[in-house]
């Protein structure tokens, strides 16, 4: 039994969650993968048309510092939302099997980091070709950006999937959250424009840690602030300790209450 | 009481609590409130199981019976792990299968194929034991050429089939069934029935909830009846059967 309901010892079953979320995806339409990039597409030219044309944004080719951090953006915000859901989308089998809940929620995250992988390769491929003219070295850096993103997320969403097991309130609540923290994020706008005297509080805020460090590493073709960087990575094995702690502690009673 | 420790499956004393919400707590601000007071959210406890002790040797099969509501389905899912024991211990000895509800799993846009592979893993199968039953599987199942379809399109009767032949395809030491064994035409009915009174002979250990007391004396050699959540009676399944049928007439 222990070793049955040990994350890593179902592996086979993460890989076939996700192998079906993928494929219930895509399959029978098709246009397929593009409507991903439908939204953040429509979005991206928006903006682009707001802040070059409307207010005019002090930035050197605003679309391609745009696009270095919207996608990871629209990354955190589509998976903390999915994690409102996912449990009570799989409350059947929570119901029927033992099995480790976690699993459905790693399952449905590495879902969407797959979808992340592939818009991130066409960012960088336009990023290269039309901003940089060649490959610059700080991609290099990329895996490390792209660890701690998916950490953090997952951090964040297991204790939001825990507490939406238990109270509807949090799919109502959580876009309220999303759409303040979008505008308290460097998304369309750099952190540098942020008062000094207020730059402390704001980095708080481990997803505009994140975002800036994708500026460095994308838009300026500079290798990561390390200091930036220290605390990103603290700030992100705090929330997954905590996030991990949180769920553990009342997973065994989601078969109960879903 | 040594034949405790070779027991397949053994339960004993054990209750299960639930909480039922009559006015829900649903929303943050009340649980903020009643953090701050250290106040538990009021909510009327149920007791779905009182006091139940059970132990099935290997190889035997175990009938539970009883009407709607009596706390068969927990004694299935506290076998099988899906919750946890208010007070007790339930241990299982190898692997248990749970066929609580059939088809748990199954995503109706994906193919039949697909969804053996899917239910398959959920089940704890490894991609290699998979592969080794698939055509098992299939056989048992007997859908025929539907195997490349949507399972959205499958009758009613050809999705049991299919969550069946999965579950029973699993290589386990226990098989937990909640009134599942009433799927499929009559033909189907006979085949799974079959399969199960051979899975006992090889050793298996089987549990079943049923309110059907003619499978349930065809399958099983022992019974335990329940009423709302308290042990009635256990024993011989024609004994129990006839205590059963005699108080309910």
């Amino acid at each position: 039994m222990a070793s049955n309901t040990s994350l890593w010892s179902r592996r086979t079953l993460i890989w076939g969650l996700v192998l079906r979320n993928v494929k219930v995806k895509y399959q029978r339409s098709l246009l397929g993968f593009l409507w991903t990039l439908v939204y953040p597409l429509l979005m991206v030219g928006v903006l682009v048309l707001v802040f070059t044309t409307v207010i005019r944004i002090q930035i050197d080719h605003f679309w391609a510092f745009l696009i270095s951090g919207f996608f990871v953006w629209n990354y955190v915000s589509a998976s903390l939302y999915a994690a409102t859901y996912t449990l009570a989308e799989h409350a059947q089998i929570t119901r029927s099997i033992a099995l480790p809940n976690e699993a459905l929620v790693v399952s449905a995250a590495l879902s969407k980091l797959i979808e992340f992988l592939i818009e991130l390769a066409l960012v960088l491929i336009v990023l290269a070709v039309a901003l940089h003219h060649h490959l610059p070295a700080s991609f290099a850096a990329l895996p490390l950006l792209l660890a701690i993103q998916f950490g953090l997320t997952l951090g964040l969403q297991l204790p939001i999937a825990t507490l939406a097991v238990f109270y509807k309130d949090v799919q109502h609540a959580l876009p309220l959250l999303l759409s303040a923290l979008f505008y308290l994020s460097p998304v369309f706008y750099p952190a540098s424009m942020i008062p000094e005297s207020a730059r402390d509080y704001y980095f708080m805020n481990p997803i505009a840690e994140l975002l800036t460090l994708y500026h460095q590493v994308l838009y300026e073709a500079r290798l990561p602030d390390i200091a930036l960087l220290g605390s990103v990575t603290l700030k992100t094995a705090a929330i997954l300790g905590l996030g991990l702690m949180v769920f553990n502690r009342f997973k065994h009673l989601f078969a109960e209450i879903l | 009481m040594n034949r405790d420790s070779e027991a397949a499956v053994l339960c004993s004393g054990v209750s299960k609590r639930f909480f039922l919400y009559e006015h829900a707590p649903n929303s943050l601000r009340e649980l903020f409130i009643r953090t701050v007071r250290r106040k538990p959210i009021a909510a009327r406890p149920y007791f779905a199981l009182t006091d139940f002790d059970l132990r099935v040797m290997p190889g035997e099969a175990v009938a539970i019976i009883g009407q709607n509501g009596s706390g068969k389905s927990t004694v299935l899912r506290l076998i099988a792990g899906v919750y946890a024991p208010t007070s007790g211990t339930v241990t299982v000895r190898g692997r248990s299968a749970t066929v609580i509800e059939l088809g748990a799993g199954f995503h109706p846009e994906l193919t039949g194929a697909e969804n053996i592979a899917l239910y398959g893993v959920i089940m704890g199968m490894s991609r290699q034991e998979l592969a080794a039953r698939y055509d098992a599987i299939l056989a048992f199942a007997d859908i025929g050429n539907f195997v490349e379809t949507p399972v959205k399109y499958y009758s009613s009767g050809m999705r049991a089939r299919l969550a069946f032949a999965v579950a029973v395809c699993v290589d386990h030491d226990v098989l937990l069934l909640d009134e599942v064994l009433a799927v499929g035409d009559e033909a189907f009915r006979h085949k799974c029935l079959n399969h199960l009174i051979s899975y006992r002979d090889r050793g298996g250990t089987l549990v079943i909830a049923s309110h059907d007391l003619d499978q349930a004396c065809r399958l099983c050699s022992r019974a335990v009846w329940l009423d709302k959540g308290k042990l009635v009676m256990s024993g011989d399944v024609g004994a129990v059967a006839d205590a059963y049928r005699a108080a309910r007439a």
